[in-house]
């Protein structure tokens, strides 16, 4: 049909065509996904903090400054208030800090840069993870040697399952730099459990969650569970007035009773368990 | 001459397309990485930003662009915890330490020492926390030692000083909540009973206020309590 040359000209056509479609396919759905796109995001930020200084040389827990993981779903980046705490002591003149300085005067907070962004939609919430001992390192990578931050993981939504359905290899227990409370358990003694006794779906869910009218959450452990010796203890502690500070919120676990209002170590487990438990 | 660039030029080509293949797969696998100030592409963006506020966003409402608005002048939060001393006085007449010394209480108040005074008063509260080694006016003062002013105080005291802050040190009632504020306190009792013993505590305490009253001058409570005046 084709002269001989026409046909091989085709042929090239179509193989570099071909080529061509495959790599920018290939490209466009893996080059895009998150572990590629996401990860190494490491933006300068307007005053050159260094966790590498502050929490890797300096011993300054992560909570420190990060004070809200353990009892809400936004892990807060400190006020500028938090920076003065020792910067009125420690290097009061020194240049790099002017920006601190000036937003501490005048009230503007400074506008740090986002590192890690999960999509609006996704509902996180940080004191679950943290108080069932997942370190912090377990998704943002060891801060506490990096000069810039930078995103270590996808943060996307595979990764998180990745994570809740075999927890063991994924997850940094609680380490002393991050300040995590996990009772009277040592930290050594949770990286044993994690290693371990690793959470199961078996038994089914740990806790339970209520919320009151006024919003605010019950959580106890395993309905089944609620005659053991540890919730009676608690119970009647409450009963007593373990500590009139007027707070309903009443948290139990495994080791033992704490004080109302206390934030406290829970079990970890697989959860979550549907859809709506991420997106709400 | 033919045949042998004809054999060479595959074996350049596969060379090539080698390295390419391999930097690829790398690539495309995530096992390559490096890092960039821009923010992560996004083709298909969803719903992933929504114009709703998240904490502590920026938004351009407000002339500081701070999504987080303080409460409204002579408000507070529902649930909120308030401290409402403003002197120490006030403090000692409305507070007291009802909070046991159980062993879960003292790991809480150790976990809370360690994370945010033990960074200036040191892990064992020494005095020798790694921040005041980085300045020359910062000398946080030991809690054990033995004429530790803290071991004189009563927990009231002590309770108004954390959440107030004194001297240089701010206070830390927006760090710590209330019941955790008496963890650290029944903690640095332990710690002082541990270093001093139980005697020295109890004769601490025993002594009248008069000879602690020469150090109160330092106070400078009134300046940090700017702000929440009812």
């Amino acid at each position: 049909m084709f002269t001989r040359q026409i046909d091989k000209r085709l042929k090239t056509t179509f193989i570099l065509f071909g080529a061509l479609a495959a790599v920018t396919g290939l490209s466009a759905y893996f080059g895009l996904h998150p572990r590629v796109s996401d990860v190494g995001y490491r933006p300068e930020q307007p005053v050159p903090f260094s966790h590498k200084l502050h929490a890797g040389d300096l011993g300054v827990k992560c909570m420190y400054c990060h004070n809200t993981v353990e009892q809400a779903g936004h892990s807060a980046v400190p006020s500028t208030s938090t920076c003065m705490n020792c910067h009125t002591a420690v290097l009061p003149e020194s240049p790099r800090l002017e920006q601190v300085r000036e937003s501490s005067k005048s009230g503007k907070p400074i506008e740090w840069r986002r590192v890690h962004k999960l999509p609006d939609y996704v509902n996180f919430n940080h004191s679950g993870h943290i108080r069932a001992g997942i370190d912090c390192a377990s998704c943002h990578g060891e801060v506490e040697t990096m000069g810039v931050v930078t995103q270590m993981h996808p943060l996307n939504m595979g990764w998180c399952l990745d994570c809740h359905r075999d927890p063991v290899n994924m997850v940094v227990p609680a380490r002393e730099i991050s300040g995590i409370f996990m009772g009277m358990k040592t930290y050594e003694e949770v990286a044993d459990m994690w290693a371990n006794e690793p959470p199961t779906w078996g038994d089914g869910k740990w806790l339970s969650t209520w919320r009151t009218p006024d919003k605010r959450m019950l959580t106890w452990k395993a309905p089944s569970e609620l005659d053991s010796a540890a919730i009676q203890a608690a119970m009647q502690a409450h009963e007593e007035g373990f500590l009139g500070v007027g707070v309903t919120q009443h948290t139990f676990l495994a080791d033992g009773p704490a004080a109302d209002g206390m934030s406290v170590p829970k079990k970890p487990a697989l959860g979550p368990e549907n859809c709506g438990s991420c997106h709400y | 001459m033919a045949t042998s660039s004809k054999r060479r030029l595959p074996i350049f080509l596969v060379i090539i397309a080698g390295v390419f293949i391999v930097f690829w797969v790398g690539l495309l696998s995530g096992s390559i990485m490096w890092t960039s100030d821009q923010p992560p592409l996004m083709v298909i963006p969803d719903m992933d930003n929504q114009s709703k506020v998240s904490p502590q966003e920026q938004v351009n409402y407000f002339a500081d662009r701070s999504a987080d608005r303080a409460p409204l002048e002579y408000t507070i939060p529902r649930y909120a915890e308030f401290y409402r001393a403003t002197s120490i006085a006030e403090a000692e007449e409305m507070y007291s330490n009802s909070l046991p010394s159980s062993e879960w209480i003292l790991a809480r108040g150790k976990n809370r020492f360690e994370t945010f005074c033990a960074v200036c008063h040191g892990a064992e509260g020494a005095g020798d926390g790694t921040i005041g080694e980085r300045s020359a006016t910062l000398k946080p003062p030991s809690l054990i030692a033995p004429g530790a002013l803290t071991l004189g105080y009563t927990d009231a005291h002590l309770f108004h000083i954390i959440s107030m802050g004194q001297n240089i040190m701010p206070g830390y009632r927006d760090k710590l909540k209330e019941v955790d504020r008496w963890a650290v306190i029944n903690y640095v009792r332990s710690l002082q009973r541990k270093h001093l013993g139980e005697d020295a505590l109890q004769q601490a305490h025993a002594q009248p206020e008069a000879d602690m009253a020469m150090n109160e001058g330092e106070d400078m409570t009134d300046a940090n309590a700017e702000g929440e005046q009812q």
